[in-house]
């Protein structure tokens, strides 16, 4: 690992400041409520009006886009932006498709097609496939590598309920004939770095939520005669959820640099990225959980909303487990003289 | 954010390379970062300063590289942080120490400049330079995380005090000559209202150092036993019952850099049970392979957090992520030497060198890895200092 420096510049610093202001403002949890119980609309009229802006930072350095997707975590914000402006934008301006321009104005949205656990190799999911207009689907095949655009009305699929109430699942056949754009596999890569990077900066979001929200309430909540923050017990978990935070939001800053220098680090950085922020998201939704006990465990409460996106977000591009043993076949391969 | 330093502070590194490559001992290049070397006690594992230790840290203080943040006159060349940092990164990478024994240049010198007067001020730059050994005289039978509640009494008598009671765990006390040492001097207010600090010589009528040996057999700790041990008033370090501030005094100068030997000596570790996987046969054990990718992970993420924590610290902010260093890597160090021990299979218990690899140190280091989460405020005590001072929870 190199060394490196964390100092946001002023416009970095401007950005994260603006993020916080209008995710606060206008991702408030009634807008991701509605999301989750089946109405769209606004979460539509939020990317209509802001965040359609916010998809030029898909062909952006990462660590710029990372920043944003950190407050959109934590906003558990909905609606096609992760998938056009953290998955499907930074694959298309990896491989320099003509499309990348327009999907960086938002002028065009998509998302990317992602393995399944079907054994039926031909058959892929995506995420927030409903709100979108294409789905990039990698190729990497003998002879044919690449990526092929397909439209989503074209696309027979269904939805597959998960934890997220407030991102889409669907899954789906892909069409027999591919119309595969030719593509460097060393590029693709790259892009898939950037993509997962991208969703590690959403759990980092979530994971200081639920860090935060668990002091809050255990300085608030009295029993026993005194605030719950005050017992050992109490705080040791909070201490281990802070500590695994700070970790992962330092891994993702990280490999956002490494990425964007495509540095020589860059792979074990992002496999290191992912899975801490995969582990930190789960773990401090767990800890916030047993803080906030049973008012932690209502519907009303929001904390249910991040306990979901931490899970549905660990699985997307590879699970923590998925990336340590990714991160050990890098380890292990042999040196070569 | 960007990756990498600026070009001079890379000329910074490059020069304090040459400086090791032409002035250390061989000795000091360790190369990695093994505790409980046994190179550094006598023939009965009582803990010795070997005379390349001693001459090794005079040549860095006389090259301004003991403390680089300081001044030349007190072994440094006033080195930026971020220079401090880079020093601190490159010794560690390089396993070089800078001296076997902390007390003097890490914790007494830099009080005795703090809260000292002119006299005990002069005391400083041989402190550093290794020429006078110190221990600090904290931890007693009955006061060990709770420092506050100590009971070492000093009574004053003239221009002089009386001191009576015991000191336990004092690190170097076997070998050195002065202690720093933390008494009672008022038991009418509250414990750390009456705290004062001493200089006392260890060769006083009525003072006694009996090594104490830890798990392993070595003895690099003491017990200390005075009684009516007569201290001259002058001896006073700061106002008298004004000791628990300096408990607090430690090197401000590389505060926001000392976090980087240990997590390099973690990424050396990391390193080193792939090496022994390897060597072992069970490199392609599915759940050794993710053993190890864990452990790296969490040696990686806590170095990037260092250095997250030092871009705060170097312009000047509070940097809450190294509040966790301490606890972080004492915890993840254990679990680095302890998996090196599962590696071994059969040999994971066995100290027989031949039979246990490169000499049984994973072994002998993970027992002595064990203080780590001891001393220096345990894991614990660091956990409710975290929570009540990082997240603002309320005292327990």
């Amino acid at each position: 690992m190199v060394d490196m420096d964390f100092r946001l510049s002023t416009e970095q610093a401007l950005l994260v400041e603006t993020a916080i202001l209008l995710l606060t403002r206008e991702c408030p949890s009634s807008l991701v409520r509605a999301t989750a119980s089946g109405d769209g609309g606004p979460a539509a009229d939020l990317f209509e009006r802001h965040l359609r802006d916010w998809c030029a930072l898909g062909a952006e350095p990462l660590v710029d886009l990372a920043l944003f997707l950190i407050e959109a975590g934590a906003a558990v914000a909905p609606g096609p932006f992760l998938a056009t402006a953290g998955l499907f934008t930074p694959l298309l301006h990896a491989v320099g498709h003509e499309l990348a321009a327009p999907a960086s104005t938002g002028a065009i949205l998509g998302t990317v097609a992602l393995p399944a656990s079907d054994p039926d190799p031909e058959r892929r999911r995506a995420v927030d496939l409903d709100l979108v207009d294409l789905v990039a689907v990698v190729v990497d095949e003998p002879g044919r590598s690449g990526i092929a655009l397909v439209e989503t009305t074209a696309l027979e699929s269904r939805v597959v309920e998960t934890f997220d109430l407030a991102r889409s699942t669907h899954a789906f056949a892909l069409p027999d004939e591919l119309d595969v754009f030719a593509a460097d596999p060393a590029a693709i890569e790259v892009a898939i770095d950037r993509m997962t990077v991208a969703v590690a900066a959403e759990m980092v979001g979530v994971a200081r939520w639920c860090v935060e929200t668990g002091v809050e309430y255990a300085k608030q909540r009295v029993q026993f005669g005194k605030p719950i923050g005050a017992f050992q017990a109490v705080q040791h978990k909070l201490v281990d959820a802070a500590l695994a935070y700070e970790q992962a939001a330092a891994a993702v800053a990280y490999a956002a640099m490494a990425v964007d220098a495509d540095d020589r680090e860059r792979r074990r950085a992002v496999h290191v990225a992912k899975a801490s922020a995969g582990q930190a998201a789960r773990g401090a939704a767990k800890v916030a959980m047993q803080v906030l006990a049973g008012v932690g465990f209502t519907f009303e409460h929001d904390l249910h909303l991040r306990l979901r996106r931490a899970y549905g977000d660990d699985v997307l591009l590879g699970a923590a487990s998925w990336h340590l043993d990714r991160l050990a076949d890098l380890l292990f391969t042999p040196v070569l003289p | 954010m960007r990756l990498g330093f600026d070009p001079e502070d890379e000329a910074f590194r490059d020069e304090l390379r040459v400086f090791v490559e032409q002035h250390a001992p061989p000795e000091a290049r360790r190369g990695r970062d093994w505790i409980g070397d046994d190179d550094d006690t006598d023939a009965d594992g009582i803990m010795i300063i070997p005379a390349w230790a001693r001459e090794w840290q005079a040549t860095l203080f006389d090259h301004g590289w003991m403390i680089p943040g300081y001044p030349p006159e007190l072994g440094g060349r006033n080195a930026t942080p971020t220079e401090t940092l880079v020093y601190l990164e490159e010794l560690a990478r390089m396993g070089v120490p800078r001296s076997v024994h902390f007390g003097g240049y890490a914790i007494v010198g830099p009080s005795l400049l703090e809260f000292g007067n002119d006299d005990q001020k002069a005391m400083a730059p041989a402190a550093i330079r290794g020429d006078t050994v110190w221990c600090v005289g904290m931890s007693e039978p009955n006061a060990g995380s709770d420092l506050a509640s100590l009971s070492t009494r000093a009574v004053e008598d003239g221009d002089s005090f009386i001191v009576n009671g015991q000191k336990v765990w004092t690190s170097y006390a076997m070998v050195a000559s002065k202690c720093f040492c933390y008494v009672r001097t008022d038991v009418d207010v509250p414990p750390h209202k009456g705290i004062s600090v001493l200089i006392i010589d260890l060769d006083t009528p009525g003072l006694e150092v009996r090594p104490l040996r830890h798990i392993s057999g070595r003895a690099e700790f003491a017990e200390v036993f005075l009684t009516d041990v007569v201290v001259p008033r002058s001896n006073l370090v700061g106002d008298l019952n004004s000791g628990w501030r300096i408990t607090m005094g430690s090197l401000a100068h590389e505060r926001g850099a000392l976090w980087v030997e240990g997590v390099m000596a973690a990424q050396r570790g990391v390193e080193d049970l792939v090496a022994l996987a390897r060597e072992r046969g069970v490199d392609g054990d599915a759940v050794v392979r993710r053993r190890i990718a864990e452990l790296t992970c969490r040696v990686l993420s806590l170095k990037a957090m260092g250095y997250k924590g030092f871009a705060s610290f170097a312009q000047g902010s509070s940097a809450p992520e190294h509040s966790f260093m301490k606890l972080a890597n004492s915890e993840l160090r254990q679990a680095i030497f302890e998996c090196g021990m599962d590696l071994q299979g059969v040999d994971l218990a066995t100290l027989d060198p031949d039979a246990a690899s490169e000499g049984a140190r994973w072994q002998k280091s993970w027992m002595t890895s064990l203080a780590g989460t001891i001393g220096g405020g345990t894991s614990e005590i660091q956990r409710n200092v975290i929570a009540t001072r990082v997240l603002g929870l309320p005292k327990g």
